[in-house]
């Protein structure tokens, strides 16, 4: 395409956080009028670059021209915006007690009978019919998604991005979403387009552009393009080749009792999940971020209303108990975000460890603490667990990221359940701990539990699940028993384009 | 329906008002004249400046409990220059930059250094209440000149006084200021979505400074009000204050979330709070209830206020994510 229709060139852009190195050297155009398709699993740099051509962070090398205008120095917000691009991020900034008009004009200067005017001109250009005296908090995601367009049009924006913007629409929202893209296109405005769905990709895109691991492996017209050849190019390179042989984990499935059993269970964000848990049985539940595995695991424990359908947990009914319920029965849940959720950080490690105790084993004599006993438990999940701590004493915020998910687990073992679900186990924690966790999880097996653990890392779904359920968009897309476990299939039936026969890939 | 409600909520207020009137009436007539009714609203005017003031801040989604202290120090300052023969501007622009300061030094600790409002204001409250105390030598600032302490007892219209007439004028330039100036607007913005609002290209950190001068500016008007209309300045006064003007606020309609609600809530919230020890006198009540019934009246209205909201926010949660997993969105 010729050189006056470029809008946004992004030479060799490096960025690292901290020793991560999560962009090793991206380069990207935009022209008039295309749609350029970005596709990556998570982690693997979209959101990071988006945020570097929005100024929201600045790059460590490379360089960024926006409308043949070369940006150089600091970026920030408002002169990316400037310059003419606008993001309409995944989850929008919708002011929530201003009127639709004033969450779209906020922030300009000027006359407003002026703003206004031009305004209903862009209103009416894209084809929009939300009433423009509702209040924010009532506009649904689509809604909301209209007023972020209505910003960045109101900007006289050259670029818009979308991030994922079809992740929490429905069917007929997203047709009419595409036809405004559609629109906008014609008007010569440039878009790049996130997203985890392979379909839309063909659907709407000029050129596809694939990011893994920090770099885009793959940019070209949308035509050079097939879905298996996205799905393939989304593997990490030293994946491709057959997934490893594992371990020896076939041989103790010992009864085949299922301990826990779903029965189209639904609840806020998933539906329809059916699947069993044998004693002793690890299964992996794979999926994309919003795929409804979290919902699924908090309605599970008692966090979240369930919606339909039924939990057995050896045989009888647990559906919609109450936390304390389900914790009593042998169920337990290591959250995702162990700040957030899991650890107290200035109790010391003993603590945490019993804290899910309180109630029951520890507690003796007129109600006090029976503290040798607290100490004798907590000393055994330290040594079991190899937790590196100076003492029992230490705070449990002062440790490093593994050994903090260490003492989380240790809590939830501590209760001795017969069923642990674990979401994210080794999110954000260095291999050697994560050999450490895997360790422990392997012991669980060992001691017949039934094991649920949630990732969005394949590599650890491959490596401990016996069988994997695979998440897309609040239902099951597809389940393998161990020996079809590989990032082909998992990869697939995550974005929804898993089909019996092409597993062979 | 919660919107239009919430929309409404400065109307409300005003119901709740005449009704809280009515109500005396009932029990004893002798409240229904003219000249206590609109002494309901001349009493209010210390009340209705610090509220506002404040109200920017709750506005921005901060809180500011410096305020009762501010009005502490700028009056012992201004009635001290006015006892010693100084002129009514000095006395003004002093109370003023002393205000407009620790405005400014809240801000910038809440604003740039990030200090929780709570907190930094927690602080300056106590410095401000201290330097009172320090510069007034514990003692009584008092014979003030008779034609600055007369100065609340003119009326510019039957019992109404040119101080409340000049009140109501400020309140509602302050209104126009934040619903009609983009400058303004910007308040709001920050209180509702901070995030938003940055993205949007505003300063929250600019503004938020803003709203802590402004909160300090009005808290020393309320000063020179206050000063005219007791006669005389002890180190204790205006103490506990920034309760009563934030409960006013909040009585108003203004969330202490941010974002939401009006200045002009806020001012009918002070009038309210004023009019409740006026009303206990008339229901033959001791003066010893009014904190109690201002403090179940608030609690009431705030508990009922976030029951409705957190309803709202976790329907509509829920709503998103049945609607993702919604039949048609499964076709691939």
């Amino acid at each position: 395409m010729a050189e006056e229709d470029l809008l946004l060139e992004a030479r060799d852009v490096v960025k690292s956080f901290g020793l991560n190195l999560v962009l090793k050297g991206v380069t990207l155009t935009v022209h008039k009028g295309e749609v350029l398709s970005l596709i990556g699993g998570n982690g693997a740099g979209k959101s990071t670059l988006m945020k570097i051509i929005m100024g929201i962070y600045t790059a460590d090398k490379g360089s960024l021209s926006i409308c043949g205008q070369r940006l150089e120095g600091a970026i920030t917000p408002s002169r990316a915006m400037k310059a003419g691009v606008y993001m309409v991020p995944q989850e929008p900034m919708i002011f929530p007690h201003m009127t639709v008009s004033d969450n779209v004009l906020m922030g300009f200067r000027g006359n407003k009978a002026d703003l206004k005017k031009r305004l209903s001109e862009v209103y009416k250009e894209i084809g929009c019919t939300i009433d423009l005296s509702r209040l924010g908090m009532t506009l649904s995601i689509a809604e909301q998604q209209m007023v972020e367009l209505l910003r960045g049009l109101m900007r006289q924006s050259r670029v818009l991005i979308l991030d994922e913007p079809t992740s929490s629409l429905t069917f007929d929202e997203v047709q009419t979403l595409f036809k405004i893209i559609g629109d906008l296109k014609s008007k010569g405005i440039g878009i790049i387009y996130i997203t985890h769905r392979m379909a839309e990709v063909f659907e709407i895109s000029d050129t596809i552009g694939i990011m893994a691991d920090g770099r885009i492996t793959l940019n070209g017209p949308v035509s050079d393009f097939t879905r298996e050849m996205l799905v393939n190019a989304l593997l990490p390179e030293t994946k491709k080749k057959e997934a490893r042989e594992r371990t020896p984990i076939e041989k103790k499935i010992r009864k085949a009792m299922p301990l826990i059993e779903f029965d189209h269970f639904s609840g806020y964000g998933f539906k329809d999940i059916s699947f069993k848990v044998l004693e002793g049985e690890i299964v992996g539940i794979a999926g994309v971020v919003g795929a409804g595995r979290t919902e699924f695991a908090t309605a599970v424990f008692g966090r979240e209303k369930p919606l339909g359908g039924r939990v057995l947990l050896d045989g009888t009914d647990i559906t919609g108990l109450s936390t304390k319920e389900v914790i009593r029965l042998g169920i337990n849940y290591v959250p995702e975000d162990r700040h957030l959720n899991g650890l107290f950080g200035i109790s010391p490690v003993a603590s945490n460890i019993t804290s899910a105790l309180l109630n029951s084993k520890l507690t003796g004599k007129g109600g006090f603490l029976n503290q040798a006993s607290e100490n004798s438990i907590a000393d055994r999940y330290i040594e079991d667990f190899r937790i590196k701590v100076t003492s029992r004493f230490q705070e449990a915020g002062s440790l490093s990221g593994g050994n903090q998910q260490k003492v989380v687990l240790a809590r939830a073992l501590a209760t001795m359940p017969k069923v642990v679900i674990l979401d994210e186990p080794t999110r954000g924690i260095d291999a050697a701990a994560r050999g450490d966790v895997y360790g422990i999880i392997y012991k669980l097996r060992e001691q017949g539990i039934a094991v649920i653990l949630i990732s969005s890392d394949i590599d650890e779904i491959i490596e401990l699940s016996d069988r994997a359920v695979v998440f897309c968009q609040g239902r099951i897309s597809a389940q393998f028993p161990r020996s079809k476990i590989n990032q082909e299939n998992l990869t697939a039936a995550s974005f929804g384009v898993y089909k019996e026969d092409n597993h062979a890939a | 329906m919660l919107l239009k409600l919430l929309r409404r909520y400065e109307l409300k207020a005003l119901a709740f008002l005449l009704g809280m009137f009515v109500i005396v009436t009932a029990v004893n007539p002798s409240f229904m004249s003219a000249e206590s009714l609109t002494n309901c609203f001349n009493d209010s005017v210390v009340f209705t400046l610090l509220a506002v003031g404040a109200g920017f801040v709750i506005l921005t989604g901060e809180i500011d409990v410096s305020v009762g202290s501010v009005l502490g120090i700028s009056s012992a300052v201004a009635a001290t220059c006015l006892r010693d023969g100084g002129s009514l501007p000095t006395a003004v622009c002093l109370a003023l930059l002393i205000g407009a300061f620790v405005g400014l030094v809240n801000g910038i600790g809440v604003a740039v250094l990030k200090i929780p409002s709570l907190i930094f204001t927690l602080g300056t409250y106590g410095v401000a209440r201290g330097a009172v105390y320090v510069y007034t030598g514990g003692a009584w600032v008092e014979n003030l000149p008779a034609w600055f302490t007369g100065a609340s007892h003119s009326y510019i219209a039957g019992y109404l006084t040119w101080f409340y007439a000049g009140v109501v004028l400020l309140v509602v330039a302050a209104q126009i200021l934040i619903s009609c100036t983009h400058k303004g607007r910007n308040f709001i913005a920050v209180g509702d979505n901070i995030n938003g609002a940055r993205l949007v290209g505003i300063n929250p950190t600019q503004t938020k400074i803003w709203a802590f001068v402004l909160s300090g500016v009005f808290a020393s008007l309320a000063g020179i009000l206050f000063t005219s209309r007791i006669g005389f300045i002890t180190p204790m006064s205006g103490n506990s204050y920034e309760m009563k003007a934030i409960a006013a606020c909040v009585l108003g309609g203004i969330s202490l979330s941010g974002g939401l609600g009006t200045l002009v809530g806020a001012a009918i919230g002070a009038v309210i709070m004023t009019s409740i020890t006026r009303i206990l006198v008339f229901l033959g009540l001791s003066s010893n209830y009014d904190n109690t019934i201002t403090g179940i009246i608030l609690i009431v209205i705030v508990v009922v206020n976030t029951v409705i909201q957190d309803r709202a926010i976790l329907n509509s949660h829920r709503e998103i994510s049945l609607k993702r997993i919604a039949k048609e969105a499964f076709k691939e």
